[in-house]
C-alpha cells in the first residue's frame, strides 16, 4: 500500500457532545485531488475543519496523518507550517489588517501582485481583509491566501461557490495553478476539495470522489461518474 | 527626516532632539513653525511663515492684549485644586501660544512639544492656540521624557480656538515616563463652518493619565477625533470627554480604540445635541488582552431637541478566537496573528493623519504591543 499524503483513518469528531463525523477514512496521495460531495449539514466542511485543527471541532477517535505523521496533536499554525492550507468557507472579518500586511507577515509581498491579478483582486492591497467582500471576492480571495501561503496539501471548502460565470473561470485555473504546482521539496501536491456544484472538475483533474451522508463517507469512486449519479439520484450511494 | 547631521539645531542638544523626533518632530526645512518647552522653559519658538505665530505665552500677553482673554476662558480654574493651583501661577504662566492668521493656508505642519527633563519635577502648561478665520493647518504635537526620567507630574491645560471657516488636522504623541502621573485639560471652540480633525495617540505606559476634554462645535462645523489608547500593566488611562454641538449643522464623530494589556483604562463620554440639526457619533471599543485589566467604557448621549441625531457604540471584548485562529491557519504563530488584530484595531483612519505622520504612528503602534515603548 503506497502511503498517503494526507490519511483519515476511522476518524470521528464531536462538537461537545455532539457527534459530527464517524469512522470517516480517506487516503490522499501525493499528485492527487480528491472532491467531498454531500448534502447541506452532511459533514464535509467538519472534515476539513477536523484536518486543519479548527475550534471546535474535535478528534475523539482514529489519527489523521500527513506524510506518515500524525498531526493530532498539532496547532492550528503547526498544521500550517508542516504544509496544510486551507480555502475556508466562511472566513471572519480582519478589520485593520490589509491584504499587503498580511501578505508581507506570510514573507509572500514579491507573489501578491501578479496572484491578484490573476483573480481579478488587482486592486485589494489596502483592503483589510474581508471586510466588506462581496461573497465571489471571498471565493477569490481565499484562493489568492493559498497563493500566498503555499501549502504543498491544499483544502477547498465550496471554491466556486457564489463565484459569478464571469470570474468561474479564473477561480478554476486558478485552484488548478495551485494543485499542480510543486510541494516545497520538489514532490507533488495533493487537495481535498469541496464541490456543491461539480464546476470545479471541469478545472481540475480529480482522482476521486467521496458521497458524505450523516456523517459518514457512504461511497467513494471516479468523481464525473459520481456527480452525475449524484445529480440523477441525489445523495446515495449508487446500486452495486 | 531632514537635516539628520546637524546637531543643537534651535537649541535643542542632540538627545533632544532624539527623542523629540520619536513623537513627530522635524526639522525646520519641514515644519512651518516649532515650539520646544523644556521643564519650565521656551526653549524654542520659531517660525519660517509670516502667517503663523508661535511664542511664549507671556510674549502673547504682552504682544496682544486680546490674549489674556484667551486664558481661562474656555476653562475655570475653580473646576478642581489643580487648576487652582494653575491659574494661581498665572503672574508666570509657562506654556506656548501659537496664532494662525486669518486666511493663512499653511502647507508645512506646526509642531510643538513639552519636554520634562528634570526627574520628580512637577510641570504645569498652560497652551494657548488659535487658528484664525478661514486658515488652514496641520498640528503635531508631542510630548516627552527623556529615558532616566521616570517619575513626575504633568499638568497641562490646552485652550484650542478654531475660528469660522477654519481647517485643522492635528496629531499628538505622547511618551512619559513609567512612574509618572499627567493631567492634561484640553479645551476647544470650533467656531461656524470650521473643521477640525484631531489624532491622539496615547500608547506609552504611565501611571496615571487623566485626559479632560471639552469641545464646543458652533453651527456648520464638524470635529471629527480619534483617540488610540494603550495601557500596559502598572497604567491607569482616565478619559472625561464631553462633546457639545451647540448650533444647527454641528457634526461630531468621536472615536476611541482602546486596549489593555494589563493595565486599567476609563473612558466616559458624552456627546450633547443642544439645538435641532445637529449630528452626532461616539464609537468606543475596547480590547483586553489579559485578564489582569480593566476597562470601563461609558458612553452617554443627552438630546436637548428631538432632532438631535445622536449615537453610540461601545464594545469590549478579547481577540476573537475565529480570527485568531484564521490567521494562524496561515501559519502565523499565535504571537504574530495577535499583534496583527491589535495593530488593525488600533489603525487610525489615514486620511485623518497628516501624511508625514503615518509611518511614525504604524511603527508606534508596532512598538507598544511589543512592550517597546
Ligand atoms: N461549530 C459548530 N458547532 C456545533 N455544530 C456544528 C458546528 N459546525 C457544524 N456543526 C454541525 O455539524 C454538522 C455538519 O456541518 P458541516 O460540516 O458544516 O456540513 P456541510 O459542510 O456538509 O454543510 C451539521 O449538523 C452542523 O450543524
Ligand atoms: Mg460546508
Amino acid at each position: 500500500m503506497t502511503e498517503g499524503l494526507l490519511e483519515l483513518r476511522d476518524v470521528s469528531v464531536s462538537v461537545g457532545d455532539k457527534a459530527i463525523l464517524r469512522d470517516v477514512s480517506l487516503t490522499v496521495g501525493a499528485g492527487e485531488a480528491h472532491i467531498l460531495l454531500g448534502p447541506n449539514g452532511s459533514g464535509k466542511s467538519s472534515v476539513l475543519s477536523a484536518i486543519m485543527g479548527l475550534a471546535p471541532f474535535e478528534v475523539t477517535k482514529g489519527d489523521i496523518l500527513y506524510r506518515g505523521q500524525s498531526i493530532k496533536g498539532l496547532g492550528v499554525d503547526e498544521r500550517a507550517r508542516v504544509g496544510l492550507g486551507m480555502a475556508f468557507q466562511r472566513p471572519p472579518t480582519l478589520e485593520g489588517v490589509t491584504v499587503a500586511e498580511f501578505a508581507s507577515a506570510l514573507d509572500a509581498s514579491a507573489r501578491l501582485a501578479t496572484e491578484a491579478e490573476a483573480l481579478n483582486l488587482g486592486d485589494f492591497a489596502d483592503r483589510d481583509l474581508v471586510v466588506g467582500f462581496s461573497g465571489g471576492e471571498i471565493k477569490r480571495w481565499e484562493v489568492l491566501k493559498l497563493f500566498l501561503q503555499a501549502p504543498d496539501f491544499l483544502l477547498f471548502d465550496e471554491p466556486e461557490s457564489g463565484v459569478d460565470l464571469e470570474h468561474i473561470a479564473a477561480v478554476g485555473a486558478a485552484v488548478n495553478r495551485l494543485v499542480s504546482a510543486p510541494a516545497r521539496d520538489g514532490s507533488k501536491r495533493g487537495a481535498l476539495l469541496i464541490t456543491h456544484t461539480g464546476l470545479i472538475l471541469e478545472h481540475v483533474q480529480a482522482d476521486m470522489g467521496h458521497i458524505l451522508s450523516g456523517g459518514r463517507i457512504i461511497h467513494s469512486g471516479p468523481p464525473k461518474a459520481l456527480f452525475q449519479h449524484i445529480q440523477k439520484s441525489g445523495y446515495v450511494a449508487p446500486a452495486a | 527626516m531632514s537635516d539628520g547631521k546637524h546637531e543643537a539645531r534651535d537649541g535643542l542638544n542632540a538627545g533632544e532632539e532624539a527623542i523629540l523626533r520619536r513623537v513627530g518632530y522635524d526639522g525646520a526645512a519641514a515644519r512651518s513653525a516649532t515650539s520646544v518647552l523644556i521643564d519650565h522653559e521656551l526653549r524654542v519658538a520659531d517660525s519660517t511663515l509670516d502667517g503663523v505665530e508661535i511664542m511664549s505665552i507671556q510674549d502673547a500677553l504682552m504682544r496682544y492684549d486680546w490674549v489674556q482673554n484667551l486664558m481661562f476662558n474656555l476653562i475655570a480654574p475653580d473646576e478642581n485644586e489643580l487648576l487652582r493651583q494653575a491659574a494661581e501661577l498665572l503672574h508666570d504662566p509657562i506654556g506656548r501660544f501659537v496664532y494662525v492668521h486669518d486666511g493663512a493656508k499653511v502647507s508645512l505642519p506646526v509642531q510643538s512639544f513639552t519636554v520634562l527633563e528634570t526627574p520628580q519635577k512637577r510641570q504645569f502648561t498652560h497652551n494657548v492656540t488659535v487658528i484664525g478665520k478661514g486658515a488652514e493647518v496641520e498640528m503635531i504635537s508631542g510630548a516627552a521624557v527623556p529615558e532616566n526620567v521616570q517619575a513626575g507630574h504633568h499638568v497641562s491645560i490646552d485652550e484650542t480656538y478654531v475660528r469660522e471657516g477654519a481647517r485643522c488636522r492635528s496629531v499628538s504623541i505622547e511618551t512619559w515616563g513609567r512612574n509618572m502621573t499627567v493631567d492634561s485639560y484640553s479645551r476647544s471652540e470650533i467656531g461656524a463652518g470650521a473643521e477640525m480633525t484631531s489624532n491622539q495617540i496615547m500608547l506609552a505606559s504611565l501611571r496615571r493619565h487623566l485626559s479632560d476634554t471639552k469641545t464646543h462645535i458652533g453651527a456648520d462645523a464638524s470635529c471629527n477625533d480619534q483617540a488610540i489608547i494603550f495601557a500596559p500593566e502598572g497604567t491607569e488611562r482616565n478619559f472625561q470627554t464631553e462633546v457639545f454641538l451647540t448650533a444647527p449643522g454641528a457634526r461630531s464623530e468621536h472615536i476611541a480604540r482602546m486596549v489593555s494589556a494589563g493595565g486599567r483604562i476609563i473612558n466616559n463620554s458624552l456627546l450633547v445635541g443642544e439645538t435641532a440639526g445637529v449630528s452626532g457619533f461616539l464609537g468606543c471599543d475596547g480590547l483586553m488582552l489579559s485578564d489582569d485589566g480593566e476597562m470601563v467604557a461609558t458612553p452617554s448621549l443627552k438630546a436637548k431637541s428631538v432632532e438631535a441625531q445622536l449615537s453610540h457604540e461601545a464594545s469590549v471584548g478579547m481577540i476573537d478566537a475565529e480570527k485568531l485562529a484564521y490567521l494562524m491557519a496561515s501559519g502565523l504563530s499565535e504571537d504574530r496573528a495577535r499583534d496583527l488584530i491589535v495593530q488593525g484595531f488600533l489603525r487610525l483612519k489615514d486620511e485623518y493623519v497628516p501624511e508625514d505622520m503615518r509611518a511614525r504612528v504604524t511603527e508606534m503602534i508596532a512598538a507598544a504591543k511589543s512592550g517597546g515603548m
